[in-house]
């Protein structure tokens, strides 16, 4: 157990975390009509 | 066949059902006549109702002139969340589950049997998650800064109570998008009702990942209280057992309120659905008890990794046996009877049974074993005014349930021109 | 450079600066990297403690709180009792008798290395500033979510107001940029309270238990307990004794939250597509598959 002296954000990435999961949810309407698209 | 064009029905159809609003005007017009009551006015549940609904209206303007101080609440330092939060909010958004659980049954699984109460369990959960979650707006202290998590600079994505927050919106908007196909019916939109019919899926699923989120993120607010909660109820795995015990909270509460609206709804549905009524009840029941034996089992296995088993020898071991036991352990025996003998009665009274065990878990974890060691005199108890307005909030949202149920197709069956696709 | 290259980095930077403010600009502690800056803590010596109090009028005057009465006389009345910090007390002494003796102990918020409060805080209105100081802001909603997270029960609430506030020590942060020590600190007539680095106070805290083995219990609370605060206690008794609690444990209370936090991601991107799966599967052959409308948000 080292002693802390300087204060570090553990939740740092959280907020970027959210922004890729939005991204994720509606890329993955995209990808599913492309998995069942007719092909051409 | 399914999958004939809709066209042809319409033309034979095409006055048979729903009002016709061209304008907005039409709307208020339309409005303004279904807001008159249908039936008697002067029921005993109107007449005892109205009063206490009214007396806690009046008694939330005096909590947002006062404060959350007495004698509004009996919050204190040692207990900050009480009745409103531990009761109108947390159970009250578990037994709002039947709508996550229900949609996942009939439309992922497609068992069609379920289908005949979709609606109404739908519609109790859009308007639980109005009412109760929208009781939050009550209980919490700047309630003007309601907005901040949802706008603003200063997201705390640190925070379980960032995403229950955010959750509790988007879960809103999924149930009324599963909800407003109702909608439409009820208001003759026949294009908008064949658009809101295909948003249904994507509404569900994202519904239900919603739900099993919040469902176990109201566990997970609780973590940090590790000092504060009896040993025996505090584990790694609050989020889980709230999420598992949300699901038969739900099914209990459908089967619940399903009898009082199958008795008092009755003649608005059809003879098929009284008959498959029974059918779906049984079902219900034996979800319920296999989900409450999962449970139950995993309460055991819990005491056992968190060295807890000792602290059953005393009262709070004798409080925890109460209500695991009896009110866990017992109605999911007696689902099962239920269930293999058909017999609805003992199916409600396990539901009833059910319901209390959540209250009582819920409560435990906000008030009751939470700073458990407090001494009696010092502790939490619901003040009046408390009660009054979680009654009035309960009952407001039964008076829109019931104003909804008898002008919309919910128990009824939808208008024709509204034949819903295979999904 | 070639133009590529500066457009390259111009563009990640456009898209850091971008995800990174979009959220929480001027709120995220970690844009500006594991601070180089260390945090500030005072050291609680509570065999010098006399229970003057004078602490506590210091801080309410610095804070704009009722003054309280430190005449001899009400000290006498008000140390009988067990005194818990409150809304308009942001520090409090309490007096414990033990076999070694009278013992005073001025207890106010821990300012904990990774806060409680902090993490709880949905609006980011708790928040620990980049020296250590944990401060509350108006934009809180007053949830009180903060109130049950803390284990040393520090946050208070006005509960009686119709527009109530968060109160607690926030380690006089507004003096820090006036050059000025905390008032408590201050005021205290015989060195109970040191002010510093929490490098510092700890280094101190340690040679004082060194060159006095027989004065001091060999522990500083606060060391290591829920993962290290900048409030640290020297006790010539063990601390329970003197109203300290030696359950709760050298995990940072913030972790207790992550099991869950970190397992949002799979459940939001693993549920859909699990659920997407089954609802095809259980689709009936007899469909006609091309027809079928998957118009939706998901």
């Amino acid at each position: 157990m080292e002693e802390l002296f300087t204060y570090y954000d553990m939740f740092a990435t959280k907020g970027d975390e959210y922004l890729i999961i939005i991204a994720v949810l509606v890329l993955m309407i995209v990808f599913w009509k492309f998995l069942y698209m007719k092909p051409y | 066949m399914a999958g004939e064009k809709l066209e042809t029905v319409d033309i034979v159809e095409e006055k048979a059902e729903g009002p016709s609003i061209k304008s907005f005007g039409n709307f208020i017009d339309f409005l303004k006549k279904e807001l008159k009551p249908k039936g008697n006015i002067a029921t005993p549940f109107n007449i005892i109702s109205l009063p206490i609904m009214l007396l806690g209206y009046v008694f939330i303007v005096l909590r947002l002139a006062y404060g959350l101080g007495k004698p509004v609440t009996n919050l204190t330092q040692e207990f900050p969340w009480g009745l409103w939060i531990g009761f109108d909010v947390v159970t009250g958004v578990a037994f709002a589950g039947g709508g996550y659980v229900l949609c996942f049954i009939v439309y992922v699984l497609r068992a069609e049997k379920y289908h005949p109460i979709i609606r109404a369990t739908v519609l109790n959960a859009f308007l639980a998650y109005l009412f109760y979650a929208g009781a939050i707006v009550l209980d919490i202290g700047r309630w003007w800064n309601i907005y901040n998590p949802m706008v603003g600079n200063s997201f705390g994505v640190n925070a379980v109570m960032f995403l229950v927050a955010w959750h509790f919106f988007l879960y809103m908007l999924a149930a009324l998008i599963e909800f407003s196909p109702t909608i439409a019916e009820w208001l003759g939109m026949r294009r908008v009702r064949k658009i809101l019919g295909a948003l249904t899926l994507g509404a569900v699923i994202f519904g239900i990942t919603l739900s099993t989120l919040h469902q176990s993120g109201l566990g997970a607010l609780m973590m940090m209280a590790k000092s504060k909660i009896h040993p025996l109820w505090y584990t790694n795995f609050i989020p889980i057992l709230y999420f598992v015990s949300s699901i038969f909270a739900g099914l209990s509460l459908t089967i619940f309120e399903g009898s009082i609206s199958h008795k008092v709804f009755g003649p608005q549905i059809d003879e098929e659905h009284h008959k498959s009524y029974d059918d779906i009840v049984v079902g219900l029941a034996r979800i319920c008890a296999l989900t409450m034996f999962g449970y139950f089992f995993l309460k055991a296995i819990l005491l056992v990794h968190e060295h807890a088993v000792p602290y059953l020898d005393s009262t709070m071991g004798f409080w925890y046996l109460f209500e695991v036991i009896g009110f866990v352990l017992v109605p999911c025996f007696m689902f099962v009877s239920g269930a293999q003998q058909k017999n609805l009665s003992t199916i409600k009274f396990a539901a009833v049974l059910t319901i209390v065990g959540i209250i009582l878990n819920r409560l435990n974890y906000t008030f009751i074993a939470y700073n458990w060691y407090v001494p009696l005199s010092e502790r939490y108890w619901p003040a009046p005014m408390e009660l009054v307005i979680t009654a009035s909030i309960i009952l407001s949202e039964v008076w829109a349930f019931r104003w909804m149920v008898n002008r919309m197709p919910v128990l009824r069956k939808p208008p024709a021109w509204a034949i819903e696709k295979e999904h | 450079m070639d133009r590529r290259t500066f457009l390259k980095i111009i563009g990640s930077g456009i898209a850091s600066a971008a995800t990174g403010n979009l959220l929480t600009p001027g709120r995220t502690l970690a844009k500006e990297g594991p601070s180089a800056k260390e945090l500030y803590g005072i050291l609680v010596d509570t065999t010098r403690c006399i229970g003057c109090r004078r602490c506590e009028k210091a801080c309410a005057e610095v804070n704009g709180l009722p003054i309280p009465d430190i005449s001899e006389k009400a000290n006498e009345s008000v140390l009988k009792t067990m005194r818990k910090t409150s809304p308009t007390q942001y520090t409090i002494t309490n007096l414990y008798k033990t076999e070694k003796g009278s013992f005073y102990v001025p207890r106010r918020c821990m300012h904990c290395n990774q806060p409680g409060c902090v993490a709880a805080c949905l609006v980011k209105a708790m928040r620990k500033r980049p020296l250590g100081h944990v401060t509350w802001d108006l934009n809180c909603i007053g949830c009180r979510l903060c109130m049950i997270s803390c284990p040393f029960d520090i946050p208070k609430f006005e509960y009686n107001k119709a527009i109530p506030r968060i109160q607690k020590c926030n380690l006089c942060f507004g003096r820090y940029n006036k050059g000025l020590v905390p008032g408590c600190v201050e005021v205290c007539p015989t060195e109970a309270l040191m002010y510093g680095t929490r490098r510092n106070i700890l280094e101190e805290g340690k040679r004082r238990i060194a060159q006095n083995p027989d004065k001091y219990i060999e522990h500083i609370y606060g060391e290591y307990e829920v993962g290290g605060t900048s409030h640290l206690y020297l006790s010539s008794v063990p601390f329970e004794q003197i109203g300290f609690r030696k359950d709760l444990g050298t995990v940072a209370y913030p972790e207790y939250s992550t099991g869950f936090l970190y397992a949002v991601p799979f459940i939001f991107v693993l549920w859909p597509i699990a659920m997407l799966g089954i609802n095809r599967a259980t689709k009936k052959s007899k469909e006609d598959e091309g027809h079928h409308e998957e118009k939706g948000k998901h």
